[in-house]
């Protein structure tokens, strides 16, 4: 394959400035005047010939997600941007918006004019303190210049207002009625679906929410076109109706026990291994990888022996060999040998303890359960039926059996799951060793 | 006509219903019970109830909306086809969010539905102190009687469990032992969808979540004790009714609140001749789900020690005992003395607090004795204005009222009204008696009272003043009070949940009540004196009374078959 | 109709209605009016509640439950400097947990606690996007990457 040349990031590797003269003098806001030369609906099926599947974690078509809107609604339709990127390991958002904030902003507006969204609210974890402010200048600057507000470059009737929305520390904000809520001022309670948020979303209106990856994706097929994006990528398999294929260049966040974490552009379908050896610098130490979290903790692990696993929207997944959650947000951690799955696994499940919402009940009383089993097994006190009960809990959970409102659960059992099945013989040998380091009170239970 | 297919359990002791049909679904052959639906729009919940099929359920309840977060009544939904084949989604699905619609097919007993069941319950077990031996809701939880049912009989958690602190004055009212909750948060929705006032918030997050107030704004509302009956659990207990009484000892009678013409359908709760509680009932024709504190927490004064326990005549001016026989023949004496020598100096009040038998009765008894007697209604208490809820937060009536409080503190003038209509033609009011009085045209006076004690009582003192100069006073009553001050006779009264008969509300529904204890010492329910009065022999019987009622008072030939049913039945409107 | 300030003459308040006058009284702005909140006051007190329940006519239990639900909203005062350990995975497989530890012993309290002389705060974090500098210590505000039990202990030996 020839020379991968970033698109994504091209001005933030060369260190550009995130002003807006220097963005247009990259050649930026040109897709913006093409998008407004075309209806909306054209813009639309550019986005959905494109295949664009959202980056934000379930991979879902971009452009398909947006002909959910009420047809010939009367208004208001609202985009919602979801920059509240909390997945463990996952930054690439905020380099987006850190550094090339018009970038995101253009992908903005594009799908506002698509989606006849007059008013798009973007939703920053509070502790992105850095992208915030650049994203607040970026927008001041796109009204100055006629790129917000009203009738946007001379367009009649194409309006928008972009107003940005602080999180407050919460994972759930990432589900997208959760978002919602949080945009709303409540807890960040996701939503019982049907209806989904194009029908009926914030303030009870038609709602677009998109990852910010996905919209400076749109600003990119709106410049070179659909045919130019599906050129990268891997390709949907013809023998499987389902599958939507894997197009596009994707960023790959790698950290964890590599010589160089690093964000970085790709197309996607890269393998693992070619991540860590020749972008991430190989593991660290001279040591090899004992595990590696594919694309965010709650999509589960890779063992050592498929770290050749390419990492796309169709190797990874529920009915895969390697049975991960899904592609996720791409976020590559290596975890090395001399790490203890055990200590991995209690942090992966202090997470999602820490992070569950509380509303249903399998997944605030699971993830609590599982953090205690854990947690006793850490100091010394497991038992071999723990390994069964963690295991049979972490496949409940979740919106894939259909027991949870939201897909947090699945991600809170998805890595217990696979930690067990694949690392089992480590955890029962942790067991055996009798490793105590506490002494935990026991209590009969009923 | 449409149709939902819903999977028919074999019960130990049940027949299976006539109409049950087999169906192919993949692999598996379901037996499914069909149920017209009609054009109601029902969840997989309400559709299996009418097929006599029960989900378990926390967190839905009809009257509030619908969050879908216990997971207890996870079901698996299909269609069926024309061709009479069964298309399964293959999911667990919530029934209380999942619509059904024509050929819908709720599977409530699959394998997968089965175990979601128990490991939804062991969940909810996880934390749960397992206290029930201390548990004001033992014996009426849901969480026992689910597990028992569907659940597993051990846990496999051998963990510490979450021990948050108990918050015993999250209300005037109530107390919250909050390890015992569920989060199933119909408590929170209540307090904001019904009563409006919103003190209830869940707080913290995940694993740590808790009932709770905002501190210092305590849960206290004229609604706030529905919290209680709508906690499936043991968290959200009832001050007055906590560690009273074991709730399997208790033996529960329908009836209606007695304390505004809402007439709340109730559950009465008593044993040994003790009421220990009342509950709403349902009732979508009286007030839906609710009932308000006023009336719910308003029974003390029935178990009273200071309620007339024996007959008493004025000697020396002093009320004194006399036994009961002799109070009858007493009566009936003045009664008959005084019509013979003025029937129009006779009144015969009848309190809006009589039960419509009682009022027949009474009214029947009195024109009996001559058609001059006069019948009057007894003085109807309004405080202030009727009381709706939701309210906003500053307590100012939202729009669409859920639940109203009414100004009329009585539960059956209505039902007194129409017999004192039939009997008298026109309705004498008691300020009319008051002046009949002043102007000294009366010689006797009959009360047949039985106010609950309220407020100043039931008697104004102007009002006892004038009606002490009437010659003879014969008083039925529950309580000392200005009326038994001026009685020559009291023969003391019956409170409602002695009582077996009929209440009318504001609607004109006519409700049927039933005695939960009996009367003490020598008290009999004023029905019973009458038909003592009236030499009628035996006991009364609301059912039979109620017919003779029908029969004789247009007004309530509705009620011909004597049974009220559960609900109840509408009378035709008085307007 | 703008309410009437706080009683007790706090300057702070005044600030905090100019933010709820700038979102218009929206019920959505809760989120955003409690970080102003938090700002002025440097932890969300009951009565800086209730003034924000009444500004924006909400419910004072909905505050109360939105505070409470938000880790980054505290309801107890902080220390005069905070030092927040990152827990996501890529810093916790680097060794979080030992800068913790460091710092507990240090400090000699647990995290999510603050020094009895009100000097230093600890607590930890999610994932903050510093996965390429792991393990990372946010120490008041300022993000500081590759640290040691060493050298966290280095940056805390002023402060306590």
């Amino acid at each position: 394959m020839a020379e991968f040349e970033p698109v994504l990031l091209r001005r933030i590797l060369k260190n550009a400035s995130p002003s807006l003269e220097a963005y247009r003098a990259d050649g930026g806001y040109r897709a913006l005047d093409k998008a407004l030369a075309m209806s909306p609906a054209d813009v639309t099926k550019a986005v959905v010939d494109s295949k664009l599947r959202g980056r934000g974690g379930a991979g879902f078509p971009c452009g398909v997600k947006w002909t959910f809107l009420p047809k010939d609604h009367p208004g208001p339709i609202y985009l919602c941007v979801n920059a509240d990127e909390s997945e463990p390991c996952t930054f690439n958002n905020r380099i987006l918006m850190h550094q090339d904030p018009h970038q995101v902003l253009e992908g903005m507006i594009i799908a506002s004019y698509a989606i006849r969204a007059q008013v798009a609210y973007l939703y920053i974890r509070y502790e992105y303190g850095d992208a915030t402010r650049a994203m607040q200048q970026a927008i001041d600057e796109a009204y100055a210049a006629g790129l917000l507000g009203k009738n946007i470059l001379g367009k009649q009737g194409f309006d928008l207002d972009v107003y940005i929305h602080r999180g407050a520390g919460a994972y759930i904000c990432g589900e997208e009625t959760g978002l919602i809520e949080s945009l709303e001022g409540k807890r960040a309670w996701p939503r019982i679906k049907p209806p989904f948020p194009a029908v009926e979303g914030a303030f009870r209106k038609p709602t677009i929410v998109n990852n910010i990856e996905t919209l400076a994706c749109v600003t990119h097929i709106l410049d070179r076109g659909p045919e130019w994006f599906k050129s990268m990528g891997t390709p949907a398999d013809p023998a499987n109706p389902r599958d939507a294929g894997s197009y596009g260049p994707k960023l790959y966040c790698i950290s964890g026990h590599v010589n160089k974490p690093c964000c970085v552009e790709l197309p996607l379908g890269v393998t693992a291994r070619e991540l860590i050896d020749k972008h991430g610098g190989g593991v660290w130490k001279g040591r090899k990888a004992k595990a590696i979290v594919p694309g965010g903790i709650s999509m589960g692990f890779l063992t050592a022996d498929e770290i050749d696993t390419k990492l796309d929207f169709g190797s990874l997944g529920p009915f895969t060999k390697n049975g991960c959650l899904g592609l996720g947000t791409a976020a590559v951690t290596v975890i090395d040998e001399e790490t203890s799955m055990v200590d991995v696994l209690y942090n992966i499940c202090r997470f999602f303890e820490h992070e569950s919402c509380g509303q249903c009940t399998p997944c605030r009383e699971g993830t609590g359960w599982m953090l205690k089993i854990v947690d006793r097994i850490r100091k010394g006190l497991g038992r071999a039926e723990d390994l069964n009960i963690l295991e049979e809990v972490g496949h409940q959970i979740g919106i894939m059996p259909g027991t949870t409102i939201c897909g947090l659960a699945d991600g809170a059992g998805w890595p217990v799951k696979q930690a067990i099945r694949k690392f089992r013989a480590e955890f029962e040998s942790y067991i055996k060793s009798g490793k105590k380091t506490h002494t935990l009170q026991l209590v009969a239970a009923h | 006509m449409p149709t939902v297919y819903v999977t028919y359990t074999p019960k130990n002791n049940g027949k299976p219903p006539e109409n049950l049909i087999s169906a192919q679904a993949g692999k598996e052959t379901l037996q499914l019970v069909p149920v017209e639906i009609g054009s109601d729009k029902l969840n997989c919940i309400q559709a299996a109830q009418r097929a006599g099929v029960f989900i378990p359920h926390y967190c839905w309840h009809p009257a509030l909306t619908v969050v879908a977060s216990c997971r207890m009544c996870l079901v698996e939904v299909g269609e069926r086809k024309p061709d009479g084949s069964i298309a399964m989604t293959g999911k667990l699905v919530p029934g209380c969010q999942t619509p059904v619609k024509d050929g819908t097919v709720v599977v409530t007993n699959s394998q997968k539905v089965v175990h979601e069941q128990a490991q939804t319950l062991e969940s909810l077990l996880l934390n749960h102190p397992l206290d029930c031996p201390v548990c004001d809701k033992a014996g009426e939880c849901l969480l026992q009687d689910y597990t028992y049912e569907f659940g597993r009989a051990t846990s496999r958690m051998i963990d510490l469990k979450n021990t948050p602190a108990n918050k015993p004055d999250l209300g005037p009212n109530i107390a919250l032992f909050t390890d015992r909750c569920i989060m199933c948060s119909r408590c929170v929705r209540f307090t904001r969808e019904i009563a409006g006032t919103a003190e209830l918030q869940i707080i913290n997050r995940g694993n740590h979540s808790e009932i709770d107030i905002f501190p210092g704004e305590p849960l206290d509302n004229k609604l706030a004790t529905n919290v209680v009956d709508l906690c499936p659990v043991g968290a959200l207990c009832s001050k007055d009714f906590l560690y009273k009484h074991r709730v399997w000892n208790l033996k529960t009678q329908n009836s209606v609140c007695p304390d505004c013409s809402t007439g709340c359908s109730i559950h009465l709760d008593g044993n040994k001749n003790i009421v220990y509680r009342l509950r709403p009932r349902e009732n979508p024709q009286a007030q839906g789900y609710f009932m308000c504190d006023e009336g719910r927490l308003g029974y003390h004064y029935i178990n009273s020690k200071e309620r007339f326990l024996r007959p008493l005549r004025r000697q020396d001016g002093k009320l004194t005992p006399f036994s009961y026989d002799e109070a009858i023949r007493t009566v009936r004496q003045m009664l008959k003395d005084a019509v013979a020598k003025d029937a129009f100096g006779v009144v015969v009040v009848l309190s809006p607090f009589l039960t419509c038998e009682e009022a027949f009765l009474l009214a029947k008894y009195a024109k009996s004795l001559s058609k001059a007697v006069q019948l009057a209604l007894g003085p109807v208490p309004i405080v202030g204005e009727d009381d709706t809820y939701p309210k906003d937060r500053r307590g100012r009536p939202i729009q669409p009222v859920k639940f109203t409080i009414r100004a009329e503190k009585c539960p059956n003038r209505q039902g007194v009204e129409r017999i004192l209509r039939h009997y008298q033609g026109q309705l004498i009011a008691f300020d009319e008696v008051v002046r009949q009085a002043e102007a000294g045209k009366l010689q006797l006076l009959y009360l047949a009272a039985s106010y609950p004690p309220r407020g100043d009582g039931w008697l104004t003192a102007e009002q006892a003043a004038t009606l002490g100069k009437v010659g003879q006073v014969i008083l039925h009553d529950l309580y000392p009070s200005r009326a038994s001050e001026i009685a020559h006779v009291v023969i003391p009264g019956g409170a409602f949940a002695e009582k077996d008969g009929t209440f009318v509300n504001h609607a004109g529904l006519a409700q049927a009540i039933h005695w939960a204890i009996t009367p003490t010492g020598e008290c009999r329910t004023e029905g019973q004196v009458v038909l003592d009065l009236m030499q009628r022999p035996g006991l009364l019987h609301a059912a039979t009374l109620r017919k003779e009622l029908a029969s004789e008072v247009k007004a309530f030939a509705a009620l011909a078959s004597g049974d009220l049913g559960e609900y109840g039945i509408l009378l035709d409107s008085t307007k | 109709m703008a309410p009437a300030s706080h009683p007790s003459g706090d300057k702070r308040f005044k600030i905090l209605d100019v933010t709820m006058k700038r979102h218009l009284y929206q019920h959505d702005a809760l989120i955003e009016v409690l970080h102003k909140a938090q700002e002025l006051f440097g932890f969300l007190e009951l009565d800086v509640l209730l003034y924000v329940a009444r500004g924006l006519k909400l419910p004072p239990s909905r505050v109360y439950g939105v505070a409470t639900f938000y880790h980054l909203f505290s309801l107890k005062p902080q220390g005069e400097h905070t030092c927040v350990v990152c827990m996501g995975t890529a810093c916790f497989v680097k060794g979080a947990d030992r800068l913790l530890a460091a710092i507990e012993q240090q400090a000699g309290i647990k995290a999510g606690q603050t020094t009895p002389n009100g000097k230093l705060s600890v607590m930890t974090a999610r994932c903050i996007g510093a996965c390429g500098i792991a393990p990372a210590v946010v120490f008041d505000g300022v993000t500081a990457g590759q640290q040691t039990p060493e050298t966290v202990q280095q940056q805390l030996k002023g402060w306590l």
